[in-house]
């Protein structure tokens, strides 16, 4: 802004005085022009020691003084004060030795939480945009890895429809064995109703015959045919009798 | 120079310069804009985070159309707050120890309260002036205290933040030049005085935060009522 101004200042006297004034002071615009990306903060404030003092001037009076010069003058600078009365010792100082006191031990007891907790909330903005980037990064990871698997499923399409053609196979043979057992049954049961249909016709014949002999023996025989045997019957099982008890006698 | 005890709470001025314009403009300066950047650094991240926190807090009983003050009482929290705190350290002159500043803010604010209150809800404003639950003949003597109470209201705020200040100033100022004869006389003494001036100085860091703090309440509760 301050170039401008000078070039409004000086267009109308002189052309060369100008546009050199302009590129002289160009030379002082440190800040770089652009305004995108912003550039990043540094991560630290500068450094101080004892809370006030920054550093540079230490650094600048080194060469010179060594360590010790800031604090020679610094002592020095307040004894002068104290001495020639410029700064009058009054209740105010008292006051401010007190309130300094306070400051202090406020500042190095709670300073450390206090840029803890800030820095706490800083993080957990962090923390938050890291989560909600590792949870899209993890889901699309889970998606490629869901693809994948389903082209290995697709791999094996071919095995799944072998495994079902035999199952098919598999049931008909089943199936028709099934039927075959049951014809074969069938044809049994009518074989064997037959069977034993004809196993029940010689029964009957032959219990029949056997009933019919019987019966013609039976009336065959006649009353004297049976006394004689009656009488048979009984001589020989008095002779047993007396064989078994010669036996036992013996 | 020799200060007497009102020294410092005369208005400032340096070759008929007054600096109190410039003591009214610290908290300004103090306190920076957001920047557009997304991590900020400590200072602005904390102060950032306490006034998120305690306009929330404020503005958490306050029905929405009132929440068009926020801007207002957040500013002055602040405003009151810096004053009262920078007010502590020796030499400094604390603007809000003076009436007419104390005045100024509270009776304009208040006025406006009121009149928001009585354009826009005339009935419910008019009704404060009788509280609930008081007995039927009661009702004349409690509507003329209560307007009373609501006419002192604007004194009250401005009267409480100054005289907590200057009272709190003023003691001390008292015990400092307390200590400071005694040191040479009766140094045992001065060493007590030295202690109760500590604690006059802690009570007097909370005072300036609680007051400020109290003074923003007190016209959200106002607003409150009224909008």
């Amino acid at each position: 802004m301050l170039s401008r101004l000078q070039a409004i200042s000086v267009k109308v006297t002189d052309p060369f005085v100008s546009l050199s004034l302009v590129q002289a002071s160009r030379s002082l615009q440190t800040s770089s022009q652009r305004l995108a990306p912003v550039p990043p903060l540094p991560d630290h404030g500068g450094k101080v020691r004892h809370g006030l003092i920054p550093e540079e001037l230490f650094e600048f009076l080194y060469p010179k003084t060594g360590v010790t010069g800031p604090y020679m003058l610094g002592t020095g600078l307040i004894v002068y004060l104290l001495s020639k009365e410029l700064y009058v010792i009054n209740h105010e100082t008292i006051y401010a030795i007190c309130i300094g006191t306070i400051i202090v031990y406020g500042v190095k007891k709670y300073g450390a939480t206090v840029a803890a907790f800030i820095d706490s909330i800083n993080e957990e903005k962090v923390a938050k945009a890291q989560a909600a980037k590792d949870s899209h990064i993890s889901f699309l990871t889970e998606a490629i890895e869901n693809e994948k698997k389903e082209q290995w499923r697709v791999e094996g399409r071919g095995m799944l429809f072998d495994a079902k053609r035999n199952n098919v196979a598999m049931l008909l043979e089943t199936n028709y064995r099934e039927r075959q057992h049951m014809v074969t049954n069938e044809v049994k049961r009518r074989l064997d109703y037959q069977i034993a249909l004809q196993h029940l016709n010689r029964r009957l014949q032959q219990e029949h015959m056997i009933n019919w002999v019987e019966k013609n023996v039976i009336s065959s025989i006649t009353p004297q045919q049976e006394k004689e045997s009656i009488a048979k019957c009984i001589a020989d099982l008095k002779v047993l009798a007396k064989t078994t008890q010669a036996k036992a006698a013996a | 120079m020799t200060l007497s005890l009102f020294d410092q709470f005369l208005s400032p001025v340096v070759c008929w310069i007054p600096l109190v314009a410039i003591a009214i403009t610290l908290p300004w300066i103090l306190f920076p804009s957001p920047t557009t950047r997304w991590l900020n650094n400590r200072s602005l991240t904390s102060q950032n985070w306490f006034l998120s926190q305690a306009t929330s807090q404020i503005f958490l009983p306050i029905n929405p159309p009132g929440h068009k003050w926020a801007l207002l009482l957040s500013s002055l929290l602040i405003f009151l707050a810096t004053m009262n705190t920078a007010g502590l350290l020796p030499y400094t002159f604390t603007p809000t120890s003076q009436l007419s500043i104390n005045m100024g803010l509270a009776g304009a604010l208040w006025m406006g309260v009121v009149i928001l209150g009585m354009r826009t809800q005339p009935t419910h404003s008019l009704g404060h002036l009788l509280p609930e639950g008081a007995p039927a003949l009661l009702t004349p003597i409690l509507v003329i205290i209560e307007t009373i109470s609501l006419f002192i209201r604007p004194i009250a705020l401005g009267v409480r933040l100054t005289a907590n200040l200057t009272a709190g100033h003023l003691l001390i100022q008292l015990t400092s030049t307390a200590t400071l004869a005694m040191l040479t006389i009766m140094p045992v003494t001065a060493i007590f005085t030295g202690i109760l001036l500590f604690l006059l100085a802690l009570l007097e860091a909370a005072v300036a935060l609680i007051q400020a703090y109290v003074f923003v309440l007190l016209l959200s509760l106002y607003l409150q009522e009224n909008a």
